[in-house]
């Protein structure tokens, strides 16, 4: 009976989140500038990417470094599909013809670079995965310096490291977080799931989980090739929203962003990492504008350019020290405290059916 | 208010009691792993920060809440890299736009209102200066935008521009097919590559009587390929096509050439110079290791070279370098207006200019104050359309005209000679045949 109204009330609130969301993006396309929508894009992006990261980063302990290059393939891949012959016939003069003719629309491309990427995961993953912690981390960065190399000489296909161009302006808001909708709705579904929670167990101890008859490279497989896939799609949305990237737009810098982010967020919490992606974000944006200097009670501060990336650093070392397990540990934010508080009976009704349970 | 709260605590509870037994050692080294990978992420972002060294000074004063033509002022974009890898000749052209901006606002402004610069810091980052132009025009309402002194950058800048109408004349980026990439609301102060490039090749041939070279290029940017394309097209004219006895590459994040250096000093024949396109970061430390490796030959490259690294890095090393820029920056023998200009670029920061891009910040401001001067009015298109129609403007680094129906203009190349660590004047040079973008 519990349980029932509990999934009736859940699903309502997915509901009525989506049309909350909903409303505040057709709030951000008719009632915000450009601007302002394009920071909404770029936070959406890095929510994907974040949350896809934690799914092996946080979820099952494969702390990869290599998953810009699962971005990197995505907006490659998802370019030179989409991109018109025409196009490509200026700027891709070397292109074979059998790639030169192909003209996609945006879905296909983008499910396309996503489970080419989730095969090239299961492939490096293969060997990869056996290892684990921080041989892990080293082997991974080792993919994406081999996707760097491999972008910077593949000529006929990314124009070496030159600057990548010609793509169509299709990424916007309803792509990006469409995107963002289904990612957290996969991810959420697999972490709960009997492979999710294999996943846990390979994170918490392996032996133990092996003892328990769980298949430790399975439940990798399955965390690097899903969020290969998400990140993929991610890259391809970024690029075809800057529409002008090369091959040093997908290294280290991005790499670690995307860390600090999942590391703020909380390893294996993936409210958490919404939350630290949009706080973040926020942050960097708003200490980029007042790194040109801002009038605060009269007092004009002068102009310290980089100073938002130092202070992003601080507050990931402050984090470290002082919250390590970040903003949300390995939980997820859930209404039920709030309305129990606010609403005794729901409290009791929980209370009831957690004893039922037990 | 935050309602974190654990969904499965039965799980958790049960999770923290095994660590309690058994977990707690393992549980913590990989804490004291995860701190160290963290520490190192925290370090690299440092780094990126710092990279760019010092940035600008304060910029056009915080944004007031005026549109960009009405009120009393006319608000003119100022697009740079302040910080990050191009920032070494991003901040000396911000400087010489401030400087220019300065000058018009203290001679009354143009069309009776002050112009005031709207500037952010690009971090030579292309998602970062996507932004900043879209917040230049969306919020700032700028009527133009100058800016940025590469190509990437100026790529990521354009196509924001063009499709809201908004002219963009970019300080240095000097690739002449942007133009026909971005639109016809794209224009460039300094000449195109194929220019300097055909200066160099002809430079060589005719001045230095060279008749063979070996081509070095960075593999990372379309400024360096685009470089060494001309240059190749040009000098295999001129010296025939066999004269490029070796071409290599090297890949934007090395900082060691020694592979390439032993490959050309196992050439059976000796070229008789080097062109070696390179970026302005490495370009102090590539001539650096060529010349410890022995190798004394002339070495020639583009503007990229025109940075204080060069010599800074390299210092009497950079000997015999030739390099091909905009302008010769010289206090004493320059013209009257590039004495002018230095004065009172010194003036007001305490130093010359540190490279000809400090001029090509100040022409880009005085080119469009000039336009909106012409125009006789703060649309966009109306600026676009003077603009279009430059001619013979009299700018710190020569003439600039726009030929019609072209945005690249036509201007002499100043090559530069590097004697005793000092930049000295070589030639101003105008090439005979220029190949086509």
């Amino acid at each position: 009976m519990i349980e029932r109204w509990q999934a009736r009330v859940r699903a309502m609130s997915l509901l009525a989140g989506l049309a909350l969301l909903a409303l505040a993006l057709l709030g951000l396309q008719y009632g915000a500038s450009t601007y302002v929508q394009r920071v909404a894009v770029d936070i959406g992006i890095m929510i994907i990417l974040t949350v896809s990261l934690n799914l092996s980063n946080g979820y099952t302990g494969v702390f990869s470094l290599g998953h810009t290059g699962f971005m990197a393939l995505g907006a490659y891949g998802s370019a030179l599909l989409t991109m018109t012959p025409q196009v490509k016939a200026l700027n891709l003069p070397d292109l074979p013809a059998w790639l030169a003719h192909v003209h996609l629309g945006f879905l296909p491309a983008l499910v396309l670079v996503g489970l080419a990427a989730a095969a090239v995961a299961l492939a490096v993953g293969y060997p990869i995965l056996r290892l684990t912690g921080p041989y892990v981390a080293v082997a991974t960065l080792g993919f994406l310096v081999i996707v760097h190399i491999v972008i910077i000489n593949a000529q006929a296909y990314t124009r070496g490291a030159r600057t990548f161009l010609g793509l169509a302006p299709l990424t916007n808001l309803w792509w990006v977080y469409g995107a963002v909708v289904v990612t957290i709705y996969t991810a959420w579904r697999i972490v709960n799931s009997p492979i999710g929670r294999a996943m846990l167990a390979v994170r918490e101890d392996p032996v133990a989980a092996r003892g328990a008859g769980v298949d430790i490279l399975r439940a990798r497989l399955w965390s690097f090739a899903v969020s290969a896939f998400f990140t993929a799609v991610a890259g391809a949305l970024w690029a075809h929203f800057i529409l002008a990237f090369s091959a040093s737009s997908f290294w280290f810098a991005v790499t670690f962003e995307v860390i600090v982010m999942l590391i703020v967020g909380g390893l294996g919490s993936i409210s958490g990492s919404v939350a630290a992606t949009v706080a973040l974000s926020i942050l960097s944006e708003v200490l980029r504008n007042a790194e040109r200097g801002v009038t605060l009670f009269g007092y004009h501060t002068p102009a310290l350019y980089g100073l938002s990336q130092i202070v992003f650093a601080l507050v990931f070392i402050a984090f470290i020290v002082y919250r390590p397990q970040g903003l949300f540990g390995d939980r997820e934010f859930s209404l039920w405290p709030i309305l129990a508080r606010w609403y005794p009976p729901l409290r009791e009704a929980v209370m009831a059916g957690r004893q039922l349970a037990e | 208010m935050v309602g974190a709260q654990n969904r499965e605590s039965r799980e958790g509870d049960h999770r923290r009691g095994l660590d309690d037994v058994t977990g707690m050692r393992k549980r913590s080294a990989a804490r004291g792993r995860l701190a160290a990978a963290a520490l190192l992420a925290a370090g690299v972002l440092l780094l990126t920060a710092c990279g760019g060294g010092g940035g600008g000074q304060a910029g056009g004063a915080g944004g007031g809440s005026e549109t960009g033509g009405g009120g009393d002022v006319i608000k003119i974009g100022a697009d740079f890299n302040l910080t990050g890898s191009v920032s070494s000749l991003d901040v000396p052209a911000f400087r010489g736009a401030q400087l220019a901006a300065e000058e018009v606002n203290a001679k009354g402004g143009v069309l009776g209102k002050k112009i005031q610069l709207i500037s952010y810091d690009g971090k030579s980052d292309p998602a970062t200066v996507a932004n900043i132009t879209t917040q230049m025009i969306e919020n700032d309402k700028v009527v133009a935008i100058t800016g940025f002194t590469d190509t990437d950058s100026a790529l990521a800048a354009g196509p924001i521009a063009q499709a809201a109408g908004i002219p963009f004349l970019t300080t240095g980026a000097t690739s002449p097919k942007l133009p026909d990439q971005v639109g016809d609301f794209m224009f460039l102060v300094p000449f195109g590559d194929n220019v300097q490039a055909a200066a160099m090749a002809e430079f060589a041939y005719k001045e230095l009587h060279a008749k063979t070279a070996y081509l070095l290029l960075n593999n990372g940017y379309e400024y360096t390929h685009l470089l060494a394309q001309y240059f190749k097209d040009r000098f295999t004219q001129l010296a025939g096509p066999n004269s490029i006895l070796l071409e290599d590459t090297y890949e934007a994040s090395d900082t060691d050439y020694s592979a390439q250096i032993a490959k050309f000093k196992a050439l059976p024949q000796k070229p008789d110079f080097l062109f070696i396109s390179a970026y302005p970061d490495e370009v102090g430390s590539v001539v650096k290791q060529f010349r410890e490796a022995g190798v004394t030959l002339p070495i020639l490259g583009g503007d990229g070279y025109d940075t204080p690294l060069l010599t800074q890095v390299a210092g009497e090393k950079a000997d015999e370098v030739y390099f091909s820029t905009h302008s010769y920056m010289d206090p004493q023998n320059g013209t009257p207006a590039i004495k002018a200009f230095m004065e009172a670029y010194k003036k007001k920061y305490g130093d010359y200019p540190e490279n000809a891009f400090a001029a090509m910040g100040y022409d880009s401001v005085n080119l469009l104050v000039d336009a909106i001067q012409r125009a006789n009015s703060t649309d966009p298109k109306a600026i676009r359309d003077a603009l279009a129609q430059t001619k013979g403007f009299q700018a710190i680094s020569g003439e600039i005209t726009y030929p019609e129906g072209k945005r690249v203009p036509q201007k002499a190349v100043t090559i530069i000679h590097v004697v005793k660590g000092k930049l000295t004047l070589a030639k101003q040079w105008v090439p005979e045949v220029v190949p086509a973008p």
